[in-house]
C-alpha cells in the first residue's frame, strides 16, 4: 500500500522530469557522392524513470538514433540535451566520463571481455570510476546479485549461455547506476525464454529503482512491456508504424 | 584515489587479464622472440667485451703485469731497481715484482732474421708477474744462472702456425743457434732453450735472456729498463699510485691501460660495431613487439571498441597494450639472461673462439645488460603504443561494428 503510493508520487514527480531532449536531430552518411539521411530532424523528449522502446523497421534509423542518444556517434545536425547537459559542447574526453557516470549499455552482441569473469566484466566501469576494492567487489556482486547470477560470478564468459552472457553485460550496465540504460536489440540473439527473462528484468528494474531504458527492438510484442513506443519510419518519428 | 591511480590500476588490470588469461601460446611465443631478440643484442657485445677482457688480460698477464714503473724522463736506466722494489713490495695488494731490461736486437737464424726486442729477466720474479713461464710449448723457460740461452715466442721461432709466419726465422727448434745482434754492436750466439706460445701475437713476438747475460751484453750493473708490478685485483690499479709515490718512488709510474694501446684501437672499433649491431638489434626488437601488439589489437578491435563506449578512457586502453609490451620486454630480457648466461656462456667457456689476443669467451657486463634491457623496454613501450593509439584513433562506432 505504502509502496504503492510512493510509486505513483515517484511517477507524478517524473512527468514533467525530462531527462532526454533531442530538437532536430539529424545524422547524415556521405558515400562518396552519395547522401544517406538516417536521421532526419527528430524531435523527442524521454522522461525520467521512462522504459521506452525505439521500433520501426530494419533500416529505420533506431540504433543510429541511439547512438546519438548513447553519445556514441555525433550527429550531423540538432541538438540533443541529457540531464539538463547540452552535450555538443562537451569534448570527447568528456563525452567518456558522461557515458562512464551516466550511461549503460547492452549491446546485440553479447559484450563483454573474455579474459574476465563474470564479476571483473561486471564492476570494470565502477573500477574505471576510482572505488576501492571492496566498493566495486560488494557493488558488483549487488548487480550480479540483481540479473540473477550472483552464483556465477567467477565464471569466464565462455562457460555461460548467451542469455547469462547478456544479464552480466545487464549487470555491467548497471554498476555505476546510470541515469539512463541503453539497449540495442538486446534480445536479438536469444531464444524466447531467454529473451522473457531479460524482458522482466529490464521492466523489474524500471519498476524497483525506477531505472529510464530506452531499448531498440523489432519484436512487435515488447511494445506491450514498455511505458512507450516511439516509432521511426525513414529516420522520422512517426504516430505509428503504419 | 587519485585519477591517475585509478586509470594506472585500470590500465594494469586490462594488462594483467589479457595476458594471463589470453592466449598461452602467444604470450609465449612473444616472450620466447623477446628472449631472442635480447640475446641478439647481448651477442655481440659480449663477445667484443670478450675480446676486450681476453686482450686485457693478455696484456697484464703476458706483457706488462698490472703497473710499470719506468725510468724518469731523459734517463735510460732505473737506478738500484732493488731500492725501489723494497719500498713498495710490502704494500698490502701488491703481489711481486720484476725488474728488467728491455733492448732491441736482430736475431739471425740462418739465412733468416728479424729485429725484435729483448726482455732480460730474473726467473724467479718473473715467474711473479707473468705467466709466459707456463706458456712454454717446446723446451723450458730460463733459470737464474743461464748464460748463453734464449727463450723466443712463437712468433720468431716461425712454424708453429703464428699470423706473421713470413716474418719469422722460418721453424727454429730448441737447441738450434741464433745469433743476436744487440742495438750496442755486442753480437752473440744463444742456443735456444725453450719456445712460447701466449696466443697473444703482441707477446709472442718477444724474446728472453736472463739479467746477468744481459748486464754482461750492456756491461752495466744494478739497473732496469723497467720494473714490472704484480697487483692482486684488476682495474683499481690507480690506488697503486700515489701510495707508491708517497713511499719515495720517483720514476714514472703507470697502470698497464697507458701500454694498452692495441686495446683502446679495438675497443674503439668495437664500439662502433657495437653501436650499429645494437641499432639493428633494438629495431628488429620494436618491429616484433610491434607487430605482436599491433595483431592483438586487429583482433580485439570490437573488445576496445565496447570498453570505449563503457566510459573507459582512451588513455588507460593504450596504456595497458604499453604494459603489455614492457612485460613481454621485462620478461624476455629475463628469459634472455638465463639463455645468456645457462647455455652460451657456459658453451664458449668450453669451446672458446679463437682470436689473435687469444681465447674468448662470453664476457656480460652488467653496464651493457642494463643497457641492452633498457632499450629493448622502451623500444617495446613505443612499440606497444603506436598501433594501440592508432586504433584508438578511429570511431567507437567503426570499432564495435565496422569492417
Ligand atoms: N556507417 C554507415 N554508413 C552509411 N550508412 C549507414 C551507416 N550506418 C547506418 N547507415 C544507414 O542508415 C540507415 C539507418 O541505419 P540503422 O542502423 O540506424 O537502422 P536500424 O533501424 O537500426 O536497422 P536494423 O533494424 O536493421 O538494425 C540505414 O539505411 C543504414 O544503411
Ligand atoms: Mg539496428
Amino acid at each position: 500500500m505504502m509502496e504503492r503510493t510512493e510509486r505513483v508520487e515517484q511517477v507524478e514527480r517524473d512527468e514533467q522530469d525530462t531527462i532526454i531532449a533531442t530538437r532536430n536531430l539529424s545524422r547524415t552518411y556521405t558515400m562518396g557522392k552519395m547522401q544517406m539521411t538516417a536521421l532526419n530532424r527528430v524531435t523527442l523528449d524521454v522522461r525520467r524513470g521512462e522504459f521506452a522502446a525505439i521500433m520501426g523497421k530494419s533500416g529505420s534509423g533506431k540504433s543510429t538514433l541511439l547512438h546519438q542518444l548513447g553519445l556514441l556517434d555525433t550527429p550531423t545536425e540538432g541538438e540533443i540535451v541529457i540531464d539538463e547537459v547540452e552535450i555538443s559542447g562537451l569534448s570527447e574526453s568528456e563525452k567518456t566520463i558522461f557515458r562512464l557516470e551516466k550511461f549503460g549499455y547492452v549491446f546485440q552482441e553479447y559484450a563483454i571481455l573474455p579474459e574476465m569473469t563474470a564479476l571483473e566484466n561486471v564492476y570494470l566501469p565502477a573500477m574505471a570510476l576510482g572505488l576501492s576494492r571492496e566498493e566495486y567487489v560488494t557493488k558488483g556482486m549487488d548487480a550480479l546479485e540483481k540479473v540473477g547470477l550472483a552464483e556465477r560470478a567467477d565464471h569466464r564468459p565462455r562457460e555461460m549461455s548467451g542469455g547469462e552472457q547478456q544479464r552480466v553485460a545487464i549487470a555491467r550496465a548497471l554498476i555505476n547506476k546510470p541515469k539512463i540504460l541503453f539497449a540495442d536489440e538486446p534480445t536479438a540473439n536469444l531464444d524466447s525464454a531467454s529473451s522473457r527473462q531479460i524482458l522482466e528484468l529490464f521492466r523489474a528494474l524500471n519498476r524497483d529503482i525506477g531505472q529510464t531504458i530506452l531499448m531498440v527492438t523489432h519484436e512487435l510484442e515488447d511494445a506491450d512491456i514498455v511505458d512507450r513506443v516511439i516509432w521511426l519510419a525513414d529516420g522520422e518519428v512517426v504516430d505509428r508504424e503504419g | 584515489m587519485t585519477s591517475t591511480t585509478t586509470e594506472l590500476k585500470v590500465s594494469a588490470f586490462l594488462a594483467y587479464k589479457f595476458i594471463a588469461k589470453g592466449n598461452r601460446g602467444t604470450t609465449l611465443l612473444t616472450i620466447l622472440i623477446m628472449a631472442l631478440a635480447f640475446v641478439n643484442l647481448m651477442f655481440t657485445t659480449s663477445v667484443f667485451d670478450g675480446m676486450g677482457d681476453a686482450t686485457e688480460n693478455q696484456v697484464i698477464d703476458t706483457l706488462y703485469s698490472n703497473i710499470v714503473i719506468e725510468p724518469k724522463d731523459e734517463e735510460i736506466y732505473i737506478n738500484n731497481p732493488d731500492s725501489v722494489v723494497k719500498k713498495i713490495i710490502n704494500v698490502p695488494g701488491v703481489i711481486g715484482t720484476s725488474a728488467q731490461y728491455v733492448t732491441g736486437a736482430t736475431i739471425a737464424y740462418k739465412e733468416k732474421s728479424g729485429a725484435w726486442n729483448i726482455r732480460a729477466v730474473d726467473p724467479d720474479d718473473e715467474r711473479m708477474v707473468s705467466l709466459v713461464p707456463d706458456m712454454m710449448i717446446e723446451g723450458e723457460y730460463l733459470s737464474k744462472y743461464d748464460r748463453r740461452e734464449i727463450i723466443i715466442g712463437k712468433e720468431i721461432a716461425g712454424g708453429h702456425g703464428g699470423s706473421l709466419e713470413h716474418t719469422s726465422l722460418g721453424g727454429v727448434v730448441v737447441g738450434d743457434t741464433v745469433e743476436v745482434a744487440f742495438t750496442n754492436g755486442v753480437r752473440r750466439e744463444y742456443r735456444v732453450k725453450g719456445i712460447f706460445d701466449t696466443n697473444f701475437f703482441q707477446s709472442n713476438h718477444l724474446a728472453y735472456i736472463t739479467k746477468k747475460e744481459m748486464e754482461s751484453v750492456l756491461g752495466i750493473h744494478d739497473m732496469a729498463s723497467q720494473i714490472l708490478v704484480k697487483t692482486d685485483t684488476k682495474g683499481d690499479e690507480g690506488r697503486f699510485l700515489n701510495q707508491f709515490v708517497e713511499l719515495g718512488v720517483h720514476e714514472d709510474i703507470k697502470p698497464w691501460p697507458v701500454y694498452a694501446g692495441i686495446v683502446a684501437t679495438l675497443t674503439k672499433s668495437f664500439d662502433a660495431l657495437n653501436a650499429l649491431t645494437g641499432a639493428i638489434g633494438f629495431f628488429v626488437a620494436g618491429v616484433t613487439i610491434f607487430i605482436v601488439i599491433y595483431v592483438s589489437t586487429v583482433s580485439k578491435r570490437r573488445q576496445m571498441g565496447i570498453l570505449r563506449a563503457i566510459g573507459i578512457k582512451e588513455s588507460i586502453i593504450v596504456r595497458s597494450y604499453i604494459f603489455q609490451a614492457v612485460f613481454y620486454a621485462v620478461c624476455g630480457c629475463i628469459a634472455g639472461l638465463v639463455i645468456m648466461f645457462a647455455i652460451l656462456v657456459p658453451h664458449f667457456i668450453k669451446h672458446p673462439m679463437v682470436f689473435p689476443m687469444g681465447n674468448v669467451t662470453l664476457l656480460i657486463e652488467q653496464k651493457a645488460a642494463i643497457t641492452r634491457s633498457a632499450g629493448l623496454i622502451i623500444s617495446a613501450a613505443i612499440a606497444g603504443f603506436l598501433p594501440s593509439w592508432r586504433a584508438v584513433r578511429e570511431t567507437i562506432l567503426d570499432a564495435i561494428w565496422g569492417d
